[in-house]
């Protein structure tokens, strides 16, 4: 953890900005998360949810501002950062040419695990899927490409796991295993996911934030959150378009 | 974090794939003899008017160029594919790791090719005539040159990978950058096939000074790779 470090924060967010070219991804964003929270951002197209996602995540970095991740800045502290980070996109992020014991076997090998098939027989257990550990991914349902998606971001015990999205694509059941496997896990983690689904953010979230143009319309806890009122402004923004 | 773990999964995970699916292999492989047996015909219809062995080395690398470029291209659409570059730039990986271990694989699998093609290109072009130098010599120029192909390669199908016209973007840097090692790798193997010295006579200086060129050229370019490698990446 490097010195001078808030503890008790996941996320410290200050002044945030991202241009591409004359368009402003993102634009001033400002906000705290505390460590164990589950923080959901919605936002109509464009409005610079999973752009401010993959800065967080160090995918990208930001044009002015700065970002810290428990602790960590994204852009001088990338490296160590991703130590602790998990990520589950709508995208599976694994090879179809290789068996789901083998993509967990290589990304152990890329965190250089100790005891990783102890580790990987554990996880592909709780995602149901230990049955299928030496098929391809490239045979894999939807459903099993998110719930082995899952056990490769939560392979190195991440301190905190972004979600973009991660319902996308998924049957009932598949949604109904996914909401599981969060709740197993939710306790030990702090949480970001980017969502559409309003009800399902809501649902999950101790902190919910709306962006609308690159710009925070509204951040606050849940407890405070009017179900009524925040689905009335987030039809609202939505309706902003985009930056 | 254990850098040479790190890259061995990335160089193992490339060589399992390609052992399962057979893919670049295949493929580079049966474009390789196409290749040289459309050289072969195009050669023949001088009916012997000229002394092969002049010109035999620089479509042995034409062939290779072309072989590679189809390689290149294949082993970072992979990544791209279901996100997986994201999955690894995601972790705690060294940029320029990820390139070593992508470059090795693809050294790896264009020497196999080369394996296979050499004896052809033998075959088609050289049975007369023979090979007047040593074969290791032969082989030493290969492996210099197809070192600097897939070091530098790799990084252009990085840059490439990202844009819409990755094939045409990749052929279109791939030929000024690598024409010095190409000119100096062609030279060195004519070299091989036209004389029969190692150390003394003029074959022998053309071959050992193309060389040295070579092996400079593929030290400076693997060394701005490494050190450019994490802003291609990360672009």
């Amino acid at each position: 953890m490097p010195e001078n470090t808030s503890t008790d924060l996941a996320l410290e967010v200050r002044e945030l900005s991202r241009t591409f070219g004359a368009r402003k991804a993102l634009s001033g964003v400002t906000f705290d998360v505390p460590k164990g929270a589950f923080l959901s951002i919605f936002g109509p197209n464009g409005a610079g949810k999973t752009t401010m996602l993959k800065i967080l995540s160090t995918l990208g970095n930001p044009s002015s501002g700065t970002a810290k991740v428990l602790g960590y800045n994204v852009v001088d502290d990338s490296v160590e950062l991703r130590e602790h980070i998990g990520f589950i996109s709508h995208n599976p992020l694994l090879y179809p040419d290789l068996t789901a014991e083998e993509n967990l076997e290589f990304f152990a090998e890329i965190y250089c695990l100790e005891n990783p098939k102890e580790r990987i027989r554990e996880l592909l257990t709780a995602v149901e899927l230990d049955h299928r550990r030496l098929d391809l991914v490239s045979a894999f349902s939807r459903g099993m490409l998110q719930r082995l998606s899952i056990a490769r971001a939560l392979l190195h015990s991440p301190e905190i796991i972004f979600l973009d999205e991660p319902y996308s694509g998924l049957d009932p059941h598949a949604m109904d295993i996914l909401d599981s496997l969060i709740a197993q896990v939710r306790e030990q983690h702090t949480f970001v996911m980017v969502s559409h689904d309003l009800q399902k953010g809501l649902e999950l979230c101790s902190h919910a934030l709306i962006l609308a143009k690159g710009k925070v319309v509204l951040f606050e806890e849940r407890d405070n959150i009017d179900e009524a009122e925040f689905s009335a402004l987030y039809r609202q923004t939505v309706g902003m378009g985009v930056s | 974090m254990s850098s040479w773990r790190q890259f061995a999964a990335i160089l193992r995970k490339d060589i399992v794939m390609e052992l399962r699916t057979k893919e670049m292999l295949t493929s580079m492989g049966l474009y390789a003899f196409l290749v040289l047996l459309i050289y072969y015909l195009a050669v023949s219809q001088a009916n012997g008017g000229f002394n092969v062995g002049y010109i035999a080395a620089g479509l042995l690398w034409l062939a290779i160029v072309f072989t590679s470029l189809l390689g290149l291209n294949r082993s970072l659409v992979h990544e791209k594919d279901q996100g997986c570059l994201d999955a690894l730039l995601l972790s705690p990986i060294d940029r320029p790791v990820i390139f070593f271990g992508k470059a090795v694989g693809n050294l790896l699998f264009l020497l196999i090719v080369e394996v296979l093609v050499v004896p052809m290109f033998y075959f088609l072009f050289l049975l007369k005539t023979g090979l007047v130098g040593p074969v290791w010599m032969l082989a030493l120029a290969l492996l210099v040159g197809s070192i600097g192909i897939a070091g530098m390669g790799t990084m252009l199908a990085t840059m490439s990978v990202n844009t819409k016209g990755k094939d045409f973007i990749l052929a279109v840097l791939f030929v000024p950058i690598m024409f010095p090692l190409l000119y100096a790798v062609v030279a060195a193997s004519t070299a091989v096939v036209m004389g029969d010295a190692v150390f003394f006579g003029e074959w022998a200086k053309q071959y050992w000074q193309s060389l040295g060129l070579a092996a400079g050229y593929d030290s400076i370019m693997l060394l701005a790779a490494y050190g450019l490698y994490e802003f291609i990446i990360g672009a």
